[in-house]
């Protein structure tokens, strides 16, 4: 009993790193209907650029703090410099675009921070575990599913209940209709991609203490956002968000009893949902 | 004066003449020699091919590409981690390039298949890793294997680690779900009956596995002496973090049982480090000549120590051209018959190839890490505390008969 409870634990935990990406990931596709195949690289390097920050300032908050923008900053770079001139190009050339950035990307990792992995310690407070009574548990974990928590959260109200979330929503549901009322929908665009790269800094720079650093981490990373989005509903972002924690959870509960199974589960609730609710379980269309 | 001058004059023209036209005509004569290195570029050790390839590139350079005489064609390929795509690719090179003699990959359950390619395309085989089945069931005369037998690793590991820690009996075993770490595994726990362990678990994860808090979560719930991880580069570094994170090291000592040691342990941080015991086909440390001018000029060239990887690659390249010299033959059949049975003095000492089963015999290195007050600088990682080579019991041994050509 007490193994299952610290399993669900340890779902909940990697569910809501799984939710942020998802989210994200969930938010560019939506908006700008394109697969972002560069979610899993922006993700690396919002874990590398947390390790540099930390690095020359010596404080794991401001680099939390600054890491993600760096992210958000780069994603709006790439939707300026590249996405957005591909637009009347087709769909094609920005999937191609993007799948080919993420491989740059990564190479980029590989020239900037070397091809070796690196450990990055939790901050000092939050080293070392806490006695829950029923399990031991690391600090730092129940640091970032609180985090995590609350950045699902604070994007969930400013989607549902801020002027511009709404306008983002619109953009999702209908893209015509929201430059035909004269908006911008080229800045929309920027911003939802802003937006889903900061998600996907974010969390990449808050696993990093948790899973370390290693240029392949955003290849391993992207294949189950895309299992979120999909499993929610393309383009919805509730569904992200319970697919996240659905899939963090369902993988928790099965190393319990049948560890060889625990990456296969993932992609076992996708297609068993899918079979059921081919829209996902949150999608209409 | 104008005599010698004419006689200058003609040496010179001849040197020309050799250099244009005379090369040429024994270019043409004299055969290449083709190796295929086949080290992944792509896949789950896309990180590890570029190291192979470092190593073997070491190995032929220091023979001046060439062998008897010939020149040596280096080619490689990139397997991609995956035995279609390995087997694809090893037969394309062996067709299209000619290649006779190969060395890799990386992944023993991608080598396997790749061996089945050496016997059929009859191309000399050299392969380092996990797997005992290349030297074991599914032996044949082409595939040679580097590693230490599974059984050698796992009697170092054991033997070494109790007669340090007497009192830790209770084990919990983390596994990658593959051929390496289901040999090692067996043999632990055959290892670990002399000894009179208990393993309280033994879980087995997927290769490529990176979030170990639901296994680590487990182990801590069986309340062991000790873990003991066989699994290999991304995974052991994710596992020995988690176990770490979870505050199971340094109170409980952790084993990383087949290791690529240095490149592994500059993963982690120091404080992981810590109470981390390791078993490794190779350290930089290793006290010959031959490993220590290896290591030196690696470090001169690349910065780091070389660890398990281009070790390896690099000592069965040497291996393999010392069965040429052996030989004084280019031919396959003649460098495979001279391998068996060929004993050197190498980058780990003695080593030796079984004729029976095409073996190597060679020592297993087993490691202690430092603390970090101990440590002389930031690449003094861990001491070599044994090394083991007892040789796999005949009772266990599953090549009963290597075959002919």
């Amino acid at each position: 009993m007490n193994l299952l409870l610290g399993q669900i634990l340890n779902g909940i935990a990697t569910g809501m790193l799984y939710a942020l990406m998802g989210l994200g990931l969930s938010l560019i596709t939506g908006v700008l209907n394109i697969p972002n195949f560069a979610h899993g690289a922006l993700f690396a390097i919002g874990a590398y650029f947390l390790v540099s920050v930390v690095g020359v300032l010596g404080n794991f908050w401001l680099g939390l703090f600054i890491a993600p923008l760096g992210v958000a900053l780069l994603g709006l770079a790439i939707e300026w410099a590249g996405v957005r001139r591909l637009y009347s190009a087709g769909h094609d050339y920005q999937l191609l675009f993007t799948f080919g950035l993420a491989l740059i990307l990564n190479e980029l990792i590989i020239v900037i921070w070397g091809p070796v992995g690196i450990s990055h310690l939790p901050p000092a407070i939050l080293r070392g575990g806490v006695d829950l009574g029923f399990t031991f548990y690391p600090k730092y974990r129940l640091f970032v599913m609180v985090m995590a928590g609350l950045l699902v959260v604070a994007t969930w109200l400013f989607l549902e209940k801020t002027r511009y979330g709404a306008i983002m929503r619109a953009g999702i549901e209908n893209k015509e209709m929201v430059s035909l009322l004269g908006i911008d929908i080229h800045r929309l665009f920027t911003a939802a991609f802003a937006i889903g790269a900061y998600l996907a800094g974010i969390a990449g720079a808050l696993t990093a203490p948790i899973r370390g650093l290693s240029p392949g981490m955003g290849v391993d990373m992207l294949g189950i956002a895309f299992v979120v989005v999909a499993l929610g509903g393309l383009g919805n972002l509730l569904g992200a968000i319970a697919a996240g924690l659905l899939i963090g959870v369902a993988q928790a509960m099965v190393a319990a009893y049948w560890t060889e199974a625990s990456t296969a589960v993932i992609f076992a609730v996708m297609a068993a949902v899918l079979l059921v609710r081919p829209q996902g379980l949150f999608g209409i269309r | 004066m104008a005599q010698q001058k004419r006689r200058e004059l003609l040496k010179a023209a001849a040197a020309g003449a050799a250099a244009l036209g005379f090369p040429a005509i024994v270019r043409s004569q004299q055969k290449e020699v083709v190796i295929l290195g086949l080290w992944d570029q792509t896949g789950a050790f896309a990180d590890v091919g570029p190291l192979n390839d470092r190593g073997m590139r070491m190995a032929l350079e220091e023979r001046g590409m060439k062998i008897l005489g010939q020149p040596i064609k280096y080619v490689t390929r990139d397997g991609a981690t995956q035995a279609g795509t390995s087997t694809r690719r090893a037969e394309e090179a062996i067709d299209g390039e000619g290649a006779r003699f190969m060395i890799g990959p990386w992944s023993s359950g991608v080598a396997l298949a790749v061996s089945e390619v050496a016997k059929r395309k009859k191309v000399l085989h050299f392969f380092s890793g996990g797997t005992e089945d290349i030297s074991g069931a599914r032996c044949h005369r082409y595939s040679f294997q580097w590693a230490a037998s599974p059984y050698t690793a796992a009697k170092t590991v054991v033997d070494n680690f109790m007669k340090a820690n007497p009192k830790a009996k209770r084990w919990h075993l983390l596994v990658a779900d593959y051929a390496f770490g289901w040999s090692v595994e067996k043999y632990i726990k055959e290892v670990g009956k002399q000894h009179g362990l208990e393993f309280v678990g033994a879980d087995r994860h997927p290769l490529g596995e990176r979030e170990f808090s639901n296994y680590v979560q487990k182990a801590a719930a069986n309340r062991p002496d000790v873990v003991a991880m066989i699994n290999f580069g991304g995974d052991a570094v994710a596992g020995a973090r988690e176990i770490f994170n979870f505050g199971l090291t340094p109170k409980i000592p952790l084993i990383m049982a087949w290791s690529s040691g240095v490149e592994e342990l500059i993963q982690l941080a120091p404080e992981i480090r810590e109470n981390l015991w390791v078993g490794t086909n190779f350290y930089y440390t290793a006290d010959t000549p031959v490993a220590k001018e290896f290591v030196k000029n690696y470090r001169a060239k690349f910065g780091t120590p070389p660890g398990y990887a281009p070790s390896a690659a690099y000592s069965m390249t040497r291996l393999m051209l010392a069965g040429f010299d052996k030989a004084k033959s280019t031919e396959t059949q003649a460098v495979i018959q001279a391998l068996e049975g060929i004993e050197v003095n190498d980058l780990l000492g003695r080593m030796r190839i079984d004729p029976a089963t095409h073996q190597t015999l060679r020592p297993y290195f087993f490691l202690r890490c430092k603390p970090k007050k101990a440590m002389k600088e930031e690449l003094d990682l861990a001491e070599v505390i044994a090394t083991g080579d007892t040789p796999l019991p005949k009772e266990y041994a599953a090549c009963k008969d290597i075959g002919g050509f």
